[in-house]
């Protein structure tokens, strides 16, 4: 929608707009749920598992139920709901079994969070510990401990997943195209390696928390720190069976969510803790040890990848096989498998393909949605892949990226026709090139390695991902006219931090021709209140409710006509108005004020005109479908949106430490409707994804425990880890059906950001590494070994997955 | 963990080391507290009583003198820092201090706290050790002074009897003007406990190395001479030390860059 208009002609979209949440996060005004407290509220702690898997033989809350304070025991026993997003296979509390270190098995809520600690450690659980299957290519073989014995009585959604019961396959995915023996048949070179990496943590500022009230007559108020109030609501009536009118869902300011507050999360404990407690509030908020191991992480990825390539550097077959770690339940690790399966290959045109993805239970915390929802994890392996494979037959890896990128005319894995408005992944690759002076290095470079000794290198890597949600996706917005003319916004799409409010506001005043200072979005959420949205996931908020607004404005705009073409006896065609008033074109001194209509317009003698002006706007993803579950073709993608990044590092070739000199980042995001939140999203997930890659990650012991539960262990970067340079720019290739041309960009910024700095450290260095994070350890062995390398935490719990280098020219 | 506690504030130093010498097995004392409440949270330790060493007077006192500079059990990292005399006279101490942690925690631990938590990885051992510091070692019977190269036991092990305090460090006046440096390798450029780490002074052409995250202990080396090669100094660093594996990295990254540090040292400071 308005794809088309020029810039000169809009007044807020694409110009600077500040945030309409600024002064309160600033000023620690906004209230998060961390905050809240009710009356005679309870609070919640957890009796958690040391095992990674045991039958649970006993356990005696005999001595915590008569402890003082203490309102509410639950175990796992008493309660019988399954949860689950795609295939229902989790328990609110662990029941029979424990399937992972930290998983709860019983919770009390007191009226202090001490006493409800002290209830919590006099709970005695017997445990009969069981041998566990903690690596995801253990999991598949014959002989493994099934961790779900009966995945084959589990009901899922059959149109999109394929459970294996009997197995630990919790889906598998499958994608073929063309004909993939031929290709390889025909390639002059084949090379095939094995990339990896492992589970890593969210870690939201704020961590996950609920309060849940169980009222009478089995009315449930939920207050709670999640992406998405509809969701949270859909999936916990289908848990306990209730209409939707008893549960109403409160979001307010929330404190970062990145993927792991999708779905339903705390709510259903707290809830059956409530209950219990005669339907006293209940309020649950996990330690940052709990967001580690109690909560879902990131799931753990191995990729093995097979590329049949001619002798003129064109990519004619590739093998791909995914292994993804869903850990001890399937909630998102599916259907991040399905996602990541039909885009496999990254931007890149492979005309005959064979994917099949696996999503592999094991005995460890449980997988779900992070940024990207597969693509930072799968891109790791396709941009260090395109690299290896660009080397190994004596390419120039950009050239090589240039030959196979997407252009109009390719044909993406699924059958979709790649067209000029689908965006410009080439232009995107060529600046990111550009703006890091990619191929050489400077006179200033020269002289610094010179002076420092450290090597410098440069690299790119390109990205892609469609937004992976349901074919049929719908969202609403809703204006509603103040007395004085200005203009509320209500919608469930969530702003839990990424800023797409600012952007619907801007889009609203665009579209009504009102100044931005008389539109407000609403920020607490409301599924009382608010029209429905599915979720605030897939970075595809800004182009379904940026349209479902656009929509709004244009319906609250002709119901204001309707009463001011009454009240000026004019046609509505004749109607014209501007921020304050509706005239008529012909006499432009005869008009009504916005004002004056807003709750109902008054005649001269009293008489009513009208009533209260609404806009109501509704959008669904349109010409989407459900992917061929044998081939994989379909239609899956709603918008495209590409990027790449180009990145400096200097790298000590003695001991493997390693700087990010600059870093630049390039996205076709269509239209930047606020260039100030573009340029936040992309350094914000630029520095999560370095993260990523340079030193985040799950570390298990041989029994399944986590080593690094913390801060202390788990490191993120900090400020001091900003790259000394970072350059942000967009490309806008305009997407016709997206507001005002723009798409989303919400998840990209993290996508690819390790494989270019994988890509750059081997520039420098010819260290080739196939498994993040890239710790400088791994760097110093790559380098003095002279080969793959695998990241040595990968020899804990199970031995390495070597990458197996092969290159053969044929004759 | 539910934790409750005694909380115990004495005025004296003669008051602490009397309730002290009353709690001998069941308190703690608290100073900085920034291992002490995480102990405390993540159930490890568990003192009935806890003894805020902070409250009594001198406890904070950091001073300059013809001894040396004294640092009273109270004094901050980030005291050191500010301090003139610290800065000036033993810039090896302020470059240790300046690598503990960040700047909010420094706020907070203090330079007696580090050693006596005598963690392998603890920064501000290295320059004690080099700099031949000793610590006043008080109890309700009376006081002994040990120095640091015969300070720590073992893993999170001093000398320190039930009983005792620190109630100063003295970092002694012929140090001063020791030229060094601290390399700590981590994992981010933010603050992080080290891989290892190695210092090195120089003073009056006498060498000293002290090495952290190596050892049970944090661990001297005095035998390293000028008329060493570099080869020798660091094969002797490496004899001293005697890293592990752990999720920080392994031995054998450990020891390469025990061996690397220790060699830049040697022929870069001055």
């Amino acid at each position: 929608m308005f794809d088309d208009m020029s810039p000169d002609d809009l007044e807020y979209v694409g110009k600077k707009a500040g945030r309409p949440d600024m002064l309160e996060k600033l000023t620690g005004e906004a209230t998060f749920v961390s905050d809240m407290s009710l009356p005679g509220m309870l609070h919640v702690q957890l009796k958690k598992s040391p095992y990674a898997r045991a039958r649970i033989k006993g356990v005696d809350v005999s001595k915590a139920a008569a402890m003082p304070g203490v309102r509410a025991v639950v175990t796992g026993d008493e309660l019988d709901y399954h949860i689950g997003l795609y295939i229902v296979d989790k328990y609110i509390l662990a029941k029979g079994e424990v399937r992972h270190y930290g998983e709860a098995v019983a919770a009390v809520a007191a009226e202090t969070i001490e006493q409800a600690r002290a209830a919590v450690e006099a709970i005695e659980v017997d445990y009969e510990p069981l041998a566990p299957v903690l690596h995801h290519m253990d999991a598949l073989k014959p002989d493994a401990p099934l961790v779900h014995p009966d995945l084959g009585t589990y009901s899922y959604i059959e149109a999109v997943f394929t459970p294996k019961p009997g197995t630990n396959i919790a889906n598998h995915t499958k994608l073929r195209k063309g004909d993939v023996e031929k290709g390889f048949a025909e390639s002059t070179y084949v090379v095939e390696r094995e990339y990896s990496c492992p589970s890593v943590q969210h870690v939201p500022m704020e961590t996950h928390v609920a309060i849940v009230q169980w009222g009478r007559g089995d009315k449930v108020s939920i207050w709670t720190s999640a992406q998405s109030p509809f969701t949270v609501r859909n999936l916990f009536c289908h848990a306990f069976g209730l209409p939707h009118i008893n549960v109403r869902v409160q979001i307010p300011y929330v404190g970062g969510g990145f993927g792991g507050k999708a779905g339903i999360g705390v709510e259903p404990l707290c809830a059956v803790l409530s209950r219990k407690a005669g339907g006293k509030p209940v309020k649950f908020q996990a330690s940052r040890e709990e967001e580690f191991s109690l909560l879902p992480c990131r799931s753990a990825l191995t990729y093995r990848i097979k590329t049949g390539v001619s002798a003129e550097g064109k990519i004619l077959a590739q093998h791909m096989t995914m292994y993804w770690d869903s850990g001890a339940y399937a909630d998102y690790a599916v259907n991040v498998t399905r996602a990541s399966g039909y885009s496999a290959s990254g931007p890149y045109e492979i005309p005959n393909a064979w994917i099949d993805a696996y999503t592999i239970y094991t005995n460890k915390p449980y997988g779900t949605a992070y940024r990207g929802f597969g693509h930072v994890e799968f891109h790791w392996a396709v941009e260090r892949h395109m690299e290896l494979v660009a080397t190994a037959i004596g390419m120039d890896p950009l050239a090589f990226r240039l030959k196979n990128a997407l252009r109009p005319g390719s044909v993406t894995l699924t059958g979709e026709k790649i067209v000029e408005h689908t965006g410009d992944v080439v232009k995107c690759i060529e600046e990111a090139a550009r703006r890091v002076g990619y191929g050489q290095l400077t006179e200033a470079e020269k002289a610094r390695e010179k002076q420092t000794g450290w090597k410098i290198g440069k690299g790119v890597a390109a990205l892609q991902k469609a937004p992976a949600m349901p074919s049929y996706t719908a969202t609403a917005v809703v204006l509603k006219m103040n007395e004085d003319g200005s203009v509320l916004v209500n919608l469930a799409l969530t702003d839990y931090g990424q800023g797409t409010y600012a952007s619907i506001r801007q889009i609203v005043a665009e579209r009504l021709g009102f100044p931005i200072e008389k539109i407000k979005v609403a920020f607490e959420n409301d599924t009382d209140r608010d029209p429905y949205d599915w979720q605030t996931v897939a970075s595809k908020g800004l182009l379904l409710s940026g349209n479902a607004a656009i929509l709004a404005a244009e319906d609250l705009l002709k119901n204001a006509y309707a009463v001011a073409a009454e009240v000026l006896h004019a046609n509505p065609r004749d109607l014209a108005h501007d921020g304050t008033r509706v005239f008529v074109r012909h006499r432009a001194d005869q008009g009504v004020s916005f004002a004056s209509m807003a709750v109902g317009f008054a005649l001269p003698n009293g008489s009513g005109v009208g009533g209260p002006l609404i806009g109501v706007g509704r959008y669904i993803a349109q010409g989407l479908s459900n992917l061929n579950k044998e081939t994989g073709e379909g239609n899956p993608a709603l918008d495209w949106t590409f990027g790449a990044h180009g990145m400096v590092v200097e790298v000590n070739e003695e001991t493997g430490e390693y700087r990010v000199l600059k870093i630049a980042s390039i996205y076709d995001v269509g239209r930047a409707i606020n260039p100030d939140i573009v340029r936040g999203q992309a350094i914000g997930g630029m520095m999560q994804g370095l993260g990523t890659a340079i030193c985040e990650g799950y570390i298990y012991d041989q029994q399944g425990r986590l080593l690094n539960p913390s801060f202390t262990d788990n490191k993120i970067p900090t400020a001091k880890d900003l790259p000394l340079e970072v350059e942000c720019a967009v490309v806008e290739t305009p997407q016709v059906d997206g507001p005002y041309g723009a798409r989303g960009v919400g998840e990209h910024s993290m996508i690819s950001v390790a494989a270019a700095l994988g890509n750059a450290i081997q520039k420098a260095t010819g260290a080739e590494i196939t498994h993040m994070p890239m710790r400088f350890e791994d760097v110093w062995r790559a380098i003095r070994d002279k080969e793959p390398i695998d990241n040595w935490i990968t020899k804990s719990p199970i031995g390495s997955c070597r990458s197996v280098p092969e290159a053969r020219p044929r004759s | 963990m539910v934790y409750e506690f005694r909380y115990l504030a004495p005025r004296t130093a003669a008051e602490l080391a009397a309730v002290l010498d009353g709690h001998k097995e069941d308190g703690k004392l608290l100073a900085g507290g920034t291992d002490l409440i995480p102990g405390i949270r993540n159930g490890v330790m568990k003192p009935k009583v806890v003894i805020d060493l902070k409250k009594y007077s001198g406890a904070d006192r950091l001073s300059y003198g013809a001894d040396g500079l004294s640092i009273g059990p109270a004094v901050t990292i980030n005291d050191i820092l500010r301090c003139k005399e610290a800065r000036e006279r033993y810039p090896v101490l302020c470059d240790c201090a300046h690598e503990l942690a960040s700047h909010q925690i420094r706020n907070r631990a203090t330079v007696a706290g580090n050693v006596v938590n005598a963690s392998p990885c603890s920064d501000m051992a290295p320059a004690l050790l080099c700099l031949g510091a000793k610590a006043t070692i008080r109890s309700a019977t009376g006081e002994r002074v040990v120095p640091f190269s015969q300070f720590f036991a073992g893993v999170k092990k001093t000398v320190l009897a039930p009983g005792e305090f620190v109630s100063c460090i003295m970092v002694p006046a012929e140090a001063a003007g020791a030229r060094g440096r601290y390399l700590k390798l981590k994992r981010i450029a933010g603050h992080d406990l080290g891989i290892v780490g190695v210092l090195m002074t120089r003073r009056d052409g006498e060498l000293r190395f002290a090495v952290s995250s190596a050892a049970p202990t944090p661990v001297l080396v005095d035998s390293v001479t000028e008329k060493d090669s570099a080869d020798e100094a660091v094969r002797k660093v490496l004899a001293a030390v005697s890293p592990i594996s752990d999720v920080r990295g392994t031995k054998e990254y450990r020891e390469h860059m025990i061996g690397v540090y220790a060699r830049r040292l040697f022929t870069e400071v001055e």
